[in-house]
Parts: C-alpha cells; structure tokens; sequence
C-alpha cells in the first residue's frame, strides 16, 4: 500500500478508535495493578500481544474471505450455465455485500488487537480483552497451580505462542468455553512466551504454600524445623551425657 | 479503568446494598429481550430489592431471593482469580461484574457482585485482600525467618537447659557410686 493509502487508514482508525473511546467507553490505556507499598520498587509491566499475532489472525481473515468468495464464484458460475445475466448481477451483488462484513471484522481483529492487555507486576498477572464485553482478569502467583505453554504449526509460522495459566478448581468444561474460562487465565499471542513463562515459574517457585488460600501468615512455616549448627551441638552433647549416664 | 490510588478512602464495610442503577441496568437488559421482558425482568427486580451484601474483616456474604433464597459467603483470603467484566451497559452506568473465584470445583464463579458504584476501587480492595497479594512470596520469607530467630533461640537455651541438667544428674550419680 502507498503511503497516503495508510496515512488515510490510520487516521481513519484513530476516528474510530476516539469514537469508541468516547461513546462505547472502550479504555485505550494499558489497565494497572496497585503496588503493594508505595515506592516499593515492584516491577509493573504491561504488554500486549506480539505483531505476529496480529497476523495469525488476519491469516484466518484471508483464508475465510477466500472460502467465502470460491463458494460465490462456484455458485454464480452453476447460475450463469443456466441464465447468464442473472449470474453476473448475482455475482456483482454478492461481492458488494460481502465486503461490508469484511471491513468490519478486519477493523474487529486490528480492535481485537489494540484492547488486549497483559499486566505483570512481582505478585499478579492482569489480563483485560474484550471490545463490546470487556473482560478483565487478575490471578496471584500465588495461587496458580500450573503453567503451560502451547504452540500450534501456523502459531509457529508467526512466531507466537500462548501461555495458559490455571488455578485450582474449574469445571470440566474448561475446553469449550474459549478464552473466558474463570479459572485461567491466557496469554496469548506472545513472542516471548518461555521468558513469561520462566518468570510466573519462578515467581510460583517462591511461594511457600500450595496456593489453596492456606493461611500462612506470614510464612511460619518455614523457619520452624530449622536446626542450626548451635542446635545440633546441644543436641550432640545431651546424646553424650545420656550416654555416659547408661553407663 | 484508569489507574487508582490507594484503596484507603474506599470503605467495603459500608456497602450493603448494590446502587439503584443496578435496577436501570436490570431494566435495560430486561427490554432487550422484547416479548420476554416480564420473565426476565420480575426475576430480577426481586433480586435487585432482595440483594444484601456484607463485607467484614475476614469475608464477603451476599444474599438475595424471596421464594428461593440464596446466601454465599467466603473469605477474602480464598480467593484465587478477580474477574471484572463490563458490557457497554455496564460502561455506560459505570458498573462491572465483579466475579470472585474459589478453589471449588464449580466452572462458574462463586460470587458475583454487580452494582457497586465504584467498582475499580471495589476490585482494587479485593486485590489487596486476595492471597498472594500480600507479604507471603518474595522478600517477606526473610523477614519470617528472621522473626522465627527469636523463637529458634528459645528452642536453643532449653537444649542446653536440658543438657546441663543431665550433667548435673550425671554427676550426682557418679557422686554416689
């Protein structure tokens, strides 16, 4: 595309982009977590999906509008065997039709796009998508029990992959409800998808607890067993005057 | 969905009743469902005047119904995942769906709090209430240990108390033979 071609549409975009903003409410800001302390140095990260996936799914957008347009073009040719010139209008009328529908589910995936977020600070994961139902997500590190990472061939081709984290309980539906299950949360369409996942591991690695709400105030349940070297002295000596004592 | 500050001035306890624009939000989906708007809205309208919420230091209750009645509760420290979801209904009267996860095996969510006037500082206090949101990862282990110190040291001198009163009774014994 030349330039002014672009400029137009970015321009055109940003229109509906302030419309959406302004009227639908739609948020364009990255959303934010708050800091536990104030000044505390959390880190506070937020992204958004990587450009490959943009282009994953506009490879879905082409390859539909494609299946859409050989069903047409077979449809008005079977027409025009029979009586020509209905077949044409048909076909003319078809391809005017179907470019309205288009346009609005291009200008839905660029949206879709643009109103995905991924937060991540030291202690949680936001993740907020969603257009028409915006739908916003927080978890801890705490409480999540398992990461994973998935990538499929034409995931692979963009370069993107999604990481699926989960916490405890959840249905056994979890598969067909899509990317609005409750008790995950997806990141997907990132280029980096094993440096996040490494990172939540780690995170989850410091956690004392199984992450089922177990009160651990505090984290006494770790230092209780700890012997030291002082300890084990007195422990040593008592074994020796016990010892002695039997004798 | 702007950031907040603090969830300081915002106070849950004061809540326990959803705001009447619930019941705008109540009738406005009601209406968008055409020939069924009595089915769909009487329900609703008992539930909006029946809704009672409780926030306490330890938890949430909610309850609502007139024929059928329903209470849930559950603790601020169980839960595990905080989903804010808001139609352009919802953008437009300010609301959200406040859904509140728990370990349990139900797919859905445990808690549904609608009608909060404010509910980015609603969810904000949820955050800072919901596990893992506190001091139990990263740098709150050493300072547990280093408060556990105190009480390794306690564990320490009765060691030694021990091992003194057996010489003692050593001795004694050995005195005597």
């Amino acid at each position: 595309m030349s330039e002014p071609v672009i400029n137009v549409a970015s321009w055109m975009y940003e229109g509906i982009w302030s419309g959406l903003t302004e009227y639908f409410r739609v948020p364009r800001k990255a959303p934010s977590i708050p800091a536990r302390r104030a000044g505390g140095g959390e880190t506070h990260e937020s992204f958004r999906p990587a450009a490959g996936f943009l282009g994953y799914l506009k490879f879905f957008f082409w390859l539909i509008c494609v299946l859409i347009l050989v069903g047409l073009i077979i449809l008005s040719i079977t027409i025009m065997i029979t009586e020509f010139s209905l077949g044409v209008i048909l076909l003319l009328v078809f391809l005017v039709v179907i470019l309205l529908p288009a346009s609005v589910a291009y200008l839905a995936i660029h949206l879709r796009y643009d109103t995905t977020w991924y937060v991540m600070t030291d202690r949680s994961l936001r993740i907020r998508r969603g257009i028409w139902v915006i739908h916003e997500t927080t978890i801890t590190f705490e409480n999540i029990q398992n990461v994973s990472v998935s990538q499929g061939p034409l995931q692979r081709y963009f370069g993107i992959s999604d990481v699926v984290v989960e916490t405890a309980g959840g249905g056994g539906d979890s598969k067909q409800k899509g990317l609005q299950v409750s008790n995950q949360g997806i990141i997907e369409g990132i280029a980096n998808a094993d440096e996040i996942r490494d990172r939540i591991l780690s995170r989850m690695r410091q956690s004392v607890s199984a992450g089922l709400g177990d009160e651990a105030e505090g984290g006494q349940s770790i230092g209780r067993a700890r012997w030291t070297p002082e300890h084990l002295t007195a422990l040593r000596d008592i074994r020796a005057e016990i010892a002695l004592l039997s004798n | 969905m702007d950031p907040e500050p603090a969830t300081e001035t915002f106070d849950p306890t004061s809540i326990t009743r959803p705001g009447s624009v619930l019941l705008t939000y109540y009738i406005l989906v009601s209406v968008l469902t055409l020939v069924g708007f009595p089915f769909v809205f009487l329900p609703l309208y008992f539930k909006y005047h029946t809704l009672k919420y409780t926030f306490d230091d330890k938890g949430i209750s909610m309850s609502w119904g007139i024929l059928f009645r329903k209470e849930i509760y559950l603790t601020y420290r169980r839960i595990q995942d905080i989903h804010v979801t808001r139609n352009l209904f919802h953008r437009w009267l300010g609301l959200a769906a406040v859904s509140i996860q728990t370990a349990s095996g139900s797919s859905g969510a445990e808690m549904t709090i609608e009608g909060i006037d404010e509910p980015e500082k609603m969810r904000d206090f949820l955050y800072s209430q919901m596990r893992g949101a506190r001091g139990e990862t990263g740098e709150s282990e050493t300072e547990a240990v280093a408060q556990d110190d105190s009480a390794d040291d306690e564990a320490l001198a009765l060691l030694r108390e021990i091992r003194d009163e057996l010489k003692g009774m050593r001795e004694k014994a050995g005195a005597k033979l």
